[in-house]
């Protein structure tokens, strides 16, 4: 059996192209959420874009192009959970939870008003996508979102660290700490709502919480736990989705699976090293 | 540069007379509704009967505050301070909670605005360029306990003004050289979440003084630290300041604190400077803790006030 026989196969090189760049990108972005303490704010933006293609399609977008819709709405929400966050004290938790529920509700209050003659729509066809089904323009836009995601993440790395570790020291330092805590909100809502198309909800979701929280079990420094949520993520994507084309199981489940993997062992040894 | 209508060479009166009519004041005040001032007018005339002994002004300045008010969202919570600290003079701001302490803190500290007609000097520049120069040891609570640091990364984070990648040989000298200055040199690659309340702002005093700081800023520095542990870090910063010509600012509600290591107390209550002399003057006749003791019972606490 040639280990590597399925990137042969075109559909598998675009899954790997695209599942590659959303993993190493939510792994960076991902660093900072967990510390931030919203750990659920992949899910709950990705549940977000909901209400703003709902919006779209209302005013007459395809399914398709309502997604350029969906992308200033869901920052638009991730901006109102910072501010929420900075301006009371609320956790993060219950600040995603009610933007949430607010943007869930107002794309099913917008596809109920979508006339009757409407083609119906499906709602897991708006959110969930397959990796294996990535056409060529959308991984297109997917590496480019990632590849700015990414150079904006890791040029404010060490402006963010500091914001993160201590806001007030950080603003002592000169350190922006309120345009920059939005930013990375704004720039996680993107890069989710494109990487829904391409990889799914759910994959998203972990890509961003289970390799940060797996390095943060082990790393010592900022940045040391940053290298190795990007490896554990890229490497988790890799052989998840070789594995399932061997073991003919869902690519997703099968990467999501794969990075738990590494969760328990990092578990297990942060356990021994204690 | 008299601090809030004070004089500068008042003539002191006998020790027992202010502080007796104080103990008046006070049991008087305890049975009264308070107005909506935000200071008794009685009690403010106690306060101005003690003796106030204010530096010497031919030492040269480090902190001037000049009629600084702050109003956030409305409220008043600094109202026209003024005082100054010379060169190497170990200062506590203290006050009940609510009294502005905090507040004014961030706003020597550039956090904040200050009211048009005021003015911050930090080394006789404005606040806006002058607050590099603040070294400043925050309470132990500000600062993510789960983030994954060592004490040198914190120490030379203080150095870049952003968090540290990897960290060059003569910053980490540096770090290390501020560590031993304050006993602290085991605790350089230490993890942060490991260490414990006085460790942790050994590291903290470490970070503040790595800048070389013209002045230190200590909020609440010992709160949440043992009896040992906080006189230890007291006593650290206490001669430091003498060593070094350093001067600080202690921002605490302690008076065991304050009795401990402050050379000159500033006294504030309801955002308004109260007393601003020797710890003998106002510590010595119980007269700051009879009025601590009321503000404390009678003010709410004032918004982003600890």
């Amino acid at each position: 059996m040639d280990l590597f026989e399925p990137l042969q196969f075109g559909f598998m090189q675009k899954a790997l192209i695209g599942g590659l760049a959303v993993a190493a990108v939510c792994a960076v972005i991902g660093i900072f959420i967990v510390q931030r303490g919203l750990a659920f704010l992949g899910d709950g933006l990705a549940h977000a874009a909901f209400g703003g293609i709902a919006i779209g399609l209302y005013l007459g977008a395809s399914v398709e192009n309502a997604v350029w819709i969906a992308i200033p709405f869901t920052a638009a929400i991730a901006i109102g959970i910072g501010y929420v966050l900075r301006r009371t004290q609320l956790r993060g938790d219950v600040a995603t939870g009610v933007f949430f529920s607010f943007s869930f509700a107002l794309g099913v209050l917008f596809l109920g008003l979508r006339s009757a003659q409407d083609r119906p729509i499906q709602l897991e066809n708006l959110l969930f996508g397959n990796m294996l089904l990535v056409t060529d323009e959308v991984l297109k836009v997917v590496v480019i979102v990632a590849i700015v995601g990414l150079v904006l993440t890791i040029s404010l790395w060490s402006r963010l660290a500091y914001a993160i570790f201590d806001p007030e020291l950080a603003a002592i330092s000169g350190v922006p700490v309120a345009i920059l805590e939005y930013l990375l909100l704004a720039t996680t809502a993107v890069v989710v709502v494109v990487s829904v198309k391409t990889v799914g909800v759910v994959l998203v979701s972990s890509f961003v919480v289970i390799p940060a929280a797996t390095a943060r079990l082990v790393g010592t420094t900022l940045a040391g736990t940053t290298a190795v949520a990007v490896l554990i993520s890229t490497l988790g994507a890799f052989v998840g989705l070789i594995a399932s084309f061997h073991w003919r199981t869902p690519s997703a489940a099968t990467i999501i699976l794969i990075h738990c993997a590494s969760f328990a062992l990092a578990l297990g040894w942060s356990r021994i090293r204690r | 540069m008299s601090g809030d209508g004070h004089g500068q060479d008042e003539p002191a009166p006998a020790a027992a007379a202010p502080a007796k009519a104080l103990a008046e004041v006070a049991a008087r005040s305890k049975n009264e509704s308070l107005g909506p001032s935000p200071v008794s007018i009685q009690r403010r005339k106690s306060a101005q009967q003690l003796a106030q002994t204010r530096p010497d002004p031919a030492r040269p300045h480090v902190l001037d505050v000049e009629n600084v008010s702050v109003v956030i969202r409305g409220r008043r919570i600094v109202d026209n301070v003024s005082f100054w600290i010379p060169k190497g003079e170990f200062v506590c701001l203290c006050g009940p909670n609510g009294a502005g302490k905090s507040t004014l803190l961030k706003a020597i500290m550039g956090l904040l605005p200050i009211e048009a007609g005021g003015r911050i000097l930090i080394g006789g520049q404005d606040v806006a360029v002058g607050h590099a120069k603040i070294g400043y040891v925050p309470q132990r609570k500000g600062f993510d306990r789960d983030f994954p640091a060592r004490a040198v990364d914190l120490i030379v984070a203080a150095l870049r003004g952003k968090w540290p990648v990897r960290i060059r040989e003569d910053e980490r000298a540096k770090a290390k050289a501020v560590l031993d200055k304050i006993g602290g040199t085991s605790l350089l690659d230490k993890p942060l979440a490991g260490l414990s309340g006085g460790e942790t702002q050994r590291v903290f005093l470490a970070r503040a003084l790595v800048t070389n700081p013209t002045i230190v800023v200590l909020d609440e520095p010992t709160a949440g630290v043992d009896a040992r542990g906080r006189r230890e870090l007291l006593e650290l910063m206490r001669d430091i300041s003498r060593s070094d010509e350093l001067a600080a600012i202690l921002v605490t509600h302690n008076l065991a604190a304050v009795a401990e290591t402050a050379e000159r107390i500033v006294y504030l209550e309801g955002g308004q400077l109260l007393c601003w002399g020797l710890p003998d003057e106002l510590l010595g006749q119980t007269a700051l803790t009879a009025l601590a003791f009321q503000a404390t019972d009678h003010h709410a606490h004032a918004p982003d006030e600890e």
